[in-house]
């Protein structure tokens, strides 16, 4: 999981670090533990820490530049005549040394599932989004000043752009001072990420041809027909989670409460890479809202499950706050199986899902009761036939 | 009856169309060089062909005197500006285009401004004029909202404009780069005034062309311009890489009492032109409008002219006699004027030599063909632009050298007809050209929608036009 961008200014008035810099800030909820970017300014000037793009210090100028923030240390990766970053999997990066030379026929031979921008030294910036369409990619501009290309639209918004359109499936881009140029090379397959939909990209974000936020009020409402809980109060877990607690509540009456409260930056539970930070996490993360669940009975809403671990202290905090009941909804289907593409989901043996039932897990994880969103369900609210579920069925669209 | 057009590029092409259709006209025109789309129009009728300075009021007098035509007709900003108007007038030839003074409300944007406060009229944006950069750049410093800055009057044929649109985080780098652009900009402007400043604005863009003769008012349909130079609306400004008309009077965007307030808009300043320079206002004025959250239609420029490429997206729609027309409106008549329109809407797509706008040395220069014929057969028509037909070829002068036009009943149809005439231009260089022109009508709709929403609020609220900044050591602007 990453975010990727890429900024390039017609006028050499302009010196773009700086925007890529809160442009990766707006994409960090991709991954974070590294972060950097290359500026061209005559010369290639790299970048990169292993930190979130917000602890970054960044004092190199340039009027282009491409910027990296996730958890793959290689990126940005940096050739003689061309410098890169990927989000997902690129099985044969030495290819892209042949970049410059020859666009089509070099991104026509990667192998993986995988977005990418590249910057040439000449100063073309080229940006690709595999036929898979596994990752997202977005076209924006800022004024009459500059080209954006970033996996969500957010990353524009928040640096004043104004986001164009996405790249579509099998779309390669050129940006080049005098002309840009779009060329489909590869029939689109559409085989967007669900978790891209339930829980990776931003709210503001329009993602995989869908308005976010909307399409999870309705995942929401979905699993209020699916799933209706005789309940006093629901809560949504923060930030994610809580989209679909207002979709339940509209669809059902029973009122929404914030019952939890953050302390310290939204650091993302799923991301963090060993068990100790993320029972540290979770608990800095989140405080509970006494009087929000005193006395209620809690329907729950999580955006997903993995071990267990998160919801388990989540429960357990809601309980000792003085709730009577909760019963525990997940805003996606199980996850069962692993991501060939870069998303972080475990093997299925670490996965509580494929190895629990819902008795157990309810037991486990200390609820009344546990429901997942059904695949039926969220292939009707998403509406789109061909998204990847590989994770929450264990087959893939494309074999890595 | 004979016809003298000044003017080379794609719009006075449209135009000498249009007036050789009519078949009333014999055409005469004087251009800084041979337009080939104007030269066919100009044999056709049995006219003349002159090229030289349509810069120099002398040389249009001297063509005036060759060619003693009923009437004239001005394409473009620059002679207007020059006195080109006022030669005919001063011959005793009745002309569309207004006098050198009047002609002042698309040459100086400080005027413009300044005339719309004067006399009241809707639309108008709040601005700062400035005799020196310094100056200008500690305004931009001490306020931090959202401004365009502007020479204050053309240099260049193109209007450059920054906009420093600040995000706290960001302002170092936006400023920096604005306050670069001011030194630039600044520096071609030779008025006493050099820069404004005018809060900014968002919203979808469109034009409105008027025809007068100084008494009767005649509105042409909407256009709307798309000014980036690149697909999907990045890149640098132009003067337009394509435009859009139609369906019927309006655009889908912009509903019929917008239409009806900028019309408005635009008759009352023409009259305020009047009365603040004496002169009757003959000829086209045009509000380069946005619907904006603050007053609904707003006015960012005015023409003196009609636009280009407006012009091309316009002109084949009109079904009865323009040529006709534009004589009415030359010798006073206009209110006798009868003008229809094809319902359906058009697309007209501009092409250029690589380079363009950027670098115009790399654009000048190059070989274009086309398939002509099969273009007519597809439907499309071609307005020639910034192409010089030399030694029997064509050949680009650096700027838009093509515009495709094409009508349908639908966006989709007309993009559709302009996608297959595109791939009949072929040149020994790169051209640049947009496609998305008209497939971008859903996302234009919601937006005036947005701003829709906040200026009827406004009505409502009685704060329609009202807005001020402040700043700690400036005050109240």
């Amino acid at each position: 999981m990453a975010g990727i961008v890429g900024v390039l200014a017609f006028d050499k008035v302009w010196n773009v670090s700086k925007f890529l810099y809160y442009a990766l800030i707006g994409l960090q909820h991709r991954g974070y533990s590294s972060s950097g970017v290359v500026l061209l300014n005559g010369e290639f000037y790299k970048h990169r820490e292993d930190k979130s793009p917000e602890d970054m210090r960044l004092n190199g100028e340039g009027w282009a530049g491409i910027g990296y923030t996730g958890k793959e240390r290689a990126y940005p990766l940096v050739y003689e005549d061309v410098a890169v970053v990927v989000d997902g999997i690129l099985k044969n990066p030495e290819a892209l040394r042949r970049l410059p030379k020859d666009p089509e026929k070099t991104l026509s031979e990667l192998e993986g599932a995988f977005s990418l921008v590249a910057l040439t030294r000449e100063g073309q910036m080229i940006a690709y989004r595999d036929e898979s369409g596994l990752k997202p990619l977005t076209l924006g501009g800022f004024g009459f000043d500059m080209a954006i290309v970033a996996s969500e639209n957010v990353a524009i918004n928040v640096i004043g752009g104004e986001a164009r359109r996405e790249i579509s499936p099998g779309e390669m881009i050129i940006v080049d001072k005098y002309y840009i140029d779009s060329k489909r090379l590869k029939e689109p397959r559409r085989n967007y990420c669900a978790i891209d939909y339930v829980y990776q990209s931003r709210i503001d974000g329009k993602i995989n041809e869908r308005d976010i936020y909307a399409l999870r009020v309705r995942i929401g409402e979905q699993l209020a027909k699916e799933r209706p809980i005789q309940g006093d109060t629901v809560i949504g877990v923060p930030d994610t989670a809580l989209p679909f607690a207002v979709g339940y509540s509209r669809a059902t009456g029973i009122p929404i409460d914030l019952g939890f409260t953050r302390t310290g930056s939204p650091i993302r539970t799923m991301l963090a890479q060993d068990s100790f930070l993320k029972v540290v996490g979770v608990q800095l993360k989140l405080n509970v809202v006494k009087s929000a669940v005193f006395g209620k009975r809690v329907i729950l809403i999580d955006d997903s499950m993995v071990t267990g671990l998160t919801l388990k202290n989540t429960v357990m905090s809601l309980r000792r706050a003085g709730a009577k009941e909760v019963h525990v909804l997940i805003g996606s289907p199980k996850l069962v199986s692993h991501c060939p593409y870069g998303v972080d989901v475990p093997k299925s043996s670490d996965l509580i899902a494929a190895n629990l039932s819902d008795e157990e897990i309810a037991k486990v994880i200390g609820a009344n009761s546990i429901y997942w969103l059904s695949l039926k369900g969220l292939y009707e609210v998403i509406g789109i036939n061909t998204i990847c579920v590989g994770c929450m069925v264990g087959r893939y669209p494309k074999v890595m | 009856m004979k016809v003298l057009l000044i003017g080379d590029g794609a719009r006075e092409n449209s135009l000498a169309f249009s007036i050789a259709k009519s078949g009333r006209y014999q055409l005469y025109a004087f251009s800084s060089y041979v337009n080939p789309g104007i030269k066919e129009n100009v044999d056709k009728t049995n006219g003349k062909y002159f090229v030289g300075d349509i810069l120099s009021k002398d040389e249009v007098k001297r063509v005036i005197s060759q060619v003693s035509p009923d009437f004239g007709v001005i394409g473009p900003e620059d002679p207007l500006f020059n006195g080109a108007a006022d030669a005919f007038r001063e011959e005793g030839i009745p002309v569309v285009g207004p006098s050198s003074k009047a002609s002042t409300i698309e040459k100086s944007k400080v005027w413009m401004r300044n005339l719309m406060w004067k006399y009241n009229i809707p639309g108008r944006l709040r601005y700062r004029a400035f005799n020196n950069l310094a100056d200008a750049a500690k305004f931009v410093e001490e306020y931090g909202g959202s401004i365009a800055i502007k020479p204050s009057e053309q240099v260049g044929g193109k209007g450059v404009k920054v906009v420093a649109d600040i995000q706290a985080y960001l302002s170092q780098e936006k400023r920096r780069a604005a306050s670069r652009s001011v030194d630039e900009i600044g520096r071609l402007v030779k008025d006493e005034v050099k820069i404004i400043i005018e809060e900014k604005v968002d919203g979808p863009e469109y034009t409105l062309h008027v025809l007068t003769d100084g008494r009767s008012f005649l509105p042409l349909p909407l256009a709307q311009d798309y000014k980036h130079a690149y697909q999907d609306g990045i890149g640098p400004e132009t003067g337009g890489m394509g435009s859009i008309s139609g369906p019927g009077y309006t655009l889908p965007f912009i509903d019929e009492d917008e239409y009806k307030a900028t019309f408005e808009i635009v008759k009352q300043t023409a009259e305020a032109i009047k009365k603040e320079t004496g002169d009757e206002y003959v000829g086209f004025i045009s509000g380069q409008m946005m619907l904006t959250e603050l007053w609904g239609p707003t006015v960012i420029e005015f023409y003196s002219r009609l636009g280009d490429p407006e012009a091309s997206a316009i002109v084949p729609r009109i079904t009865s006699d323009f040529g006709e027309i534009l004589e009415l409106a030359a010798t006073g008549k206009l209110n006798k004027a009868k003008l229809e329109v094809d319902p359906r809407p058009s697309i007209v797509r501009a092409i250029a030599p690589l380079g363009y706008p950027l670098n115009r040395d790399l654009a000048k220069g190059k070989e274009i063909s086309l398939d002509l014929p099969k273009m007519k057969e597809i439907g499309c028509q071609a307005f020639f632009g910034a192409i010089s037909l030399y030694g029997g070829k064509l050949i680009t002068t650096g700027s838009r050298a093509l515009e495709l036009v094409a009508i349908d009943d639908t966006y989709e149809g007309a993009v559709k007809k302009l996608d297959l005439c595109t791939s009949l231009v072929s040149s020994n260089t790169k051209l640049i050209y947009r496609t998305d022109i008209g497939r971008t009508i859903e996302e234009q709709v919601e937006k005036a929608e947005i701003v829709r929403y906040s200026y009827k609020d406004r009505i409502k609220r009685g704060v329609l036009g009202a807005s001020m900044d402040w700043s700690p050591n400036g005050g109240l602007w």
